[in-house]
């Protein structure tokens, strides 16, 4: 009879092949039971955990005639969101920027909104010029996202699906005509009414002849050029030659450059004839050389001299990380706002769904920006703006003029050039009335 | 030198080992042969040995098959490593050059009049903030980042769009602009190297070639336990070679990786300016 292995004598202290693999399993679960906490801490299965994340469209032009002030805007939204995702993120996700280029092209616009709402962005920031929000609004109406809009435009728009940060003609330019026809204004007489060529110089100057019809003041002028217009000279020969005491400029971008070139190659002097622009901003003044822009006027909400605790805390962060150099202008101080009442709607509704989002918004939020607070109308999506009236000083920043004594409430269908018109999203919506030709 | 190429798609996704801590991947890369050759060394061992423990002389002969195995093996999986580690050096110099590039062109448009020397001077410094905020994140992840295409664009144009006044500023004009193509042609190289990699017809070999390796040692006809730690050995020692070629294969990706180092110490300076 056959001796079993094991109690047989002679394989005692023999390693058999079954008991060196149990005690080898057995040694090796032990050490991976105490090994396993210290060698994969920090780890989830070998992969790190990660906060979701949640895109969003930054749609500022970085190229082109507009590249100048659009650049910092997206700047300004890329500071709020890497402060958001530093605190936290919004929710517990992670904000994901994305800055695609349109280029200054309005067809690129509502290509370049398509993509990013197509890649899942759940709002977008920005445009621009308002043939540039015109030709994304479309888009974000038929997604039904959001659009936060940080640029003063010529009104006559309401749109569910955007948000509007800037001001209206009711807080910029009607305010500070009233100023020019006053006293302290010079009481201005003659105005001379410049822009580019598109939407908003030119329902911001039918604006101004309907407000200015009746008040004794003379329009000796109105012309447009287009946003790559470089040769003003015959343009500033005219203003000089029909008198006026007064130039109201819409031109936009890159333009201006030109513009303020040959204004100061005619010896238009700005104590007697100031050039009162609407979308200047002081980085497109430091794009110009100050003997060129010192002594004119620009109409704004916010002024980088605006001397307030928040105003300074903000340019100091930004400068922090962007350059001591930086300076910050109107759209800048909307586009901060925007984004971070965004952020705190967006945790009102506990949701980056656009109409929980719109919900909050619909009850009434504001935010402490750099320039004052800005609260959102409830009625019409559009912000409450302080007017602000500024001279350019010889650094090419601007000393505040003028300025209201707090926020206005914005008026995007001002009744003297849109009669009818109306919009509470409260109680019914947009109101209609008689169709306008935005003629001139 | 072994040409690189550009990862295909269809190569499995192994993008989770780069996250990992690289004493912990190295450990797993270890284990992972050693516990491969040890269940195979249970499996397949006695399989094998059925077939040619009968053989005498056979330990002798599969000795010196290994031996021959091990030249071509080893200098294969050496020149494999080199390869890799001229892959992050190269990637590592390219980093260096554009940021250099960057620097000295930050320098010429500094001596530009106004208003061009100072947007030039923020489009700079703008590309060089997107690189060390954004770029890198992607490219730590194996992604190219495209933003920088915009931002370096922006500056192309920008650049082009300065006419000369003077002699002086034409020579500085033509010098920024040879350093402009210069910083243009590292950063391609820079986004080139993102994904470049072993082809995969290296790892192919690599790998069958590890596992002859091990198959080989399987043969020997010797006591269970010296077989488990013998063999156990050069499986550990095959895990450490594969982690080193893993680790480097992608210059941006993994603890040890190309750093932004250059970029940030540039924009460091630019901000303070």
């Amino acid at each position: 009879m056959p001796v079993p292995p094991d109690t047989d004598p002679l394989n005692r202290g023999v390693v058999t092949r079954r008991e060196t693999l149990r005690s080898g399993v057995a040694a090796t679960l032990a050490a991976a039971r105490v090994l396993a906490p210290s060698l994969f801490v920090g780890c989830s299965l070998g992969i790190p955990p990660r906060a979701p994340t949640v895109r969003i469209g930054l749609l500022h032009s970085q190229t082109g005639p507009l590249a100048i002030g659009s650049t910092s805007l997206r700047d300004v939204e890329l500071d709020a969101v890497e402060r958001f995702n530093a605190a936290g993120g919004v929710l517990g996700h992670r904000i994901d920027p994305r800055a695609p280029d349109p280029r200054s092209r309005t067809d690129l616009f509502p290509k370049r909104a398509a993509a990013l709402l197509d890649d899942g962005a759940v709002a977008l920031f920005g445009c621009w010029s308002s043939a540039s929000r015109k030709a994304v609004l479309p888009i974000v109406e038929e997604r039904d996202s959001l659009l936060f809009y940080p640029v003063q435009y010529e009104g006559n728009e309401t749109s569910r699906n955007v948000i509007y940060g800037g001001q209206v003609p009711n807080q910029q330019v009607l305010p500070a005509l009233d100023w020019l026809r006053s006293g302290p204004g010079g009481e201005r007489k003659k105005f001379f009414l410049l822009g580019s060529d598109y939407v908003y110089p030119r329902t911001t100057n039918f604006i101004v002849r309907k407000w200015l019809a009746g008040t004794g003041v003379e329009i000796v002028g109105e012309e447009y050029v287009s946003l790559d217009s470089e040769d003003f000279a015959p343009l500033v020969a005219r203003i000089r030659e029909r008198g006026a005491d007064c130039i109201l400029n819409t031109v936009n971008g890159a333009g201006n450059i030109a513009l303020f070139a040959a204004l100061a190659e005619a010896g238009i002097d700005p104590a007697k004839v100031p050039v009162v622009s609407t979308s200047i901003s002081e980085d497109d003044l430091r794009s110009m050389p100050a003997a060129h822009v010192a002594g004119h006027w620009v109409l704004s909400s916010y002024f980088q001299t605006v001397d307030t605790p928040a105003n300074a805390a903000w340019m100091a962060g930004f400068r922090s990380e962007f350059g001591r150099d930086r300076v910050f202008g109107d759209s800048m101080e909307a586009a901060w706002c925007l984004i971070n009442l965004w952020k705190e709607a967006v945790e009102k509704a506990g949701s980056f769904a656009t109409e929980a989002v719109r919900q909050v918004f619909a009850g009434g939020i504001g935010f402490d920006g750099p320039g004052g607070k800005m609260t959102i109308d409830p009625a019409t999506q559009h912000a409450t703006k302080y007017f602000r009236l500024g001279r350019v000083r010889p650094d090419r920043l601007c000393d505040v003029v003028v300025s209201s004594d707090g926020p206005l409430a914005p008026d995007p269908y001002p009744q003297i050039a849109f009669p009818g018109w109306k919009c509470d999203w409260k109680k019914g919506g947009l109101q209609r009335g008689p169709e306008v030709a935005i003629d001139g | 030198m072994i040409p690189t190429a550009i990862t295909p798609p269809m190569f499995p996704d192994f993008s989770w080992y780069y996250e990992i801590p690289t004493t912990t991947a190295a450990l797993l890369m270890v284990a992972a042969f050693v516990g491969f050759y040890w269940v195979g060394a249970v499996i397949v061992r006695p399989i094998l040995r059925m077939f040619v423990r009968r053989s005498p002389g056979l330990n002798d002969l599969i000795g010196y098959i290994l031996s021959c195995f091990c030249v071509f093996y080893g200098l294969l999986l050496g020149l494999i490593a080199v390869t890799a580690y001229q892959n992050v050096e190269s990637a590592e110099q390219n980093v260096t050059r554009e940021a250099a590039a960057l620097s000295a062109l930050y320098e010429d448009v500094s001596r530009y009049p106004d208003p061009y020397g100072q947007n030039l001077r923020l489009l700079i410094r703008d590309y060089t903030r997107y690189v060390i905020k954004y770029a890198w994140p992607l490219q730590q992840q194996g992604i190219i980042p495209e933003e920088g295409t915009i931002r370096a664009e922006a500056l192309f144009d920008r650049l082009l769009d300065f006419q000369p006044g003077t002699p002086g500023e034409e020579i500085l004009h033509a010098e920024a602009l040879r350093q402009i193509n210069h910083f243009l042609e590292c950063r391609r190289l820079r986004l080139h190297s993102v994904k470049a990699g072993l082809p995969r017809a290296m790892w192919i070999v690599m790998f069958v070639g590890a596992f002859f390796n091990i198959l080989l040692c399987w043969m020997f006809d010797t006591r269970f336990l010296t077989q488990l730690v013998l063999g156990g050995i050069l499986a550990a020692y095959l895990g450490m070679m594969m982690y080193l070629i893993v680790d480097m294969n992608q210059p941006f990706r993994g603890e040890v990786s190309v750093s932004p180092e250059a970029f940030e110490l540039l924009y460091q300076r630019m901000i303070e300016d």
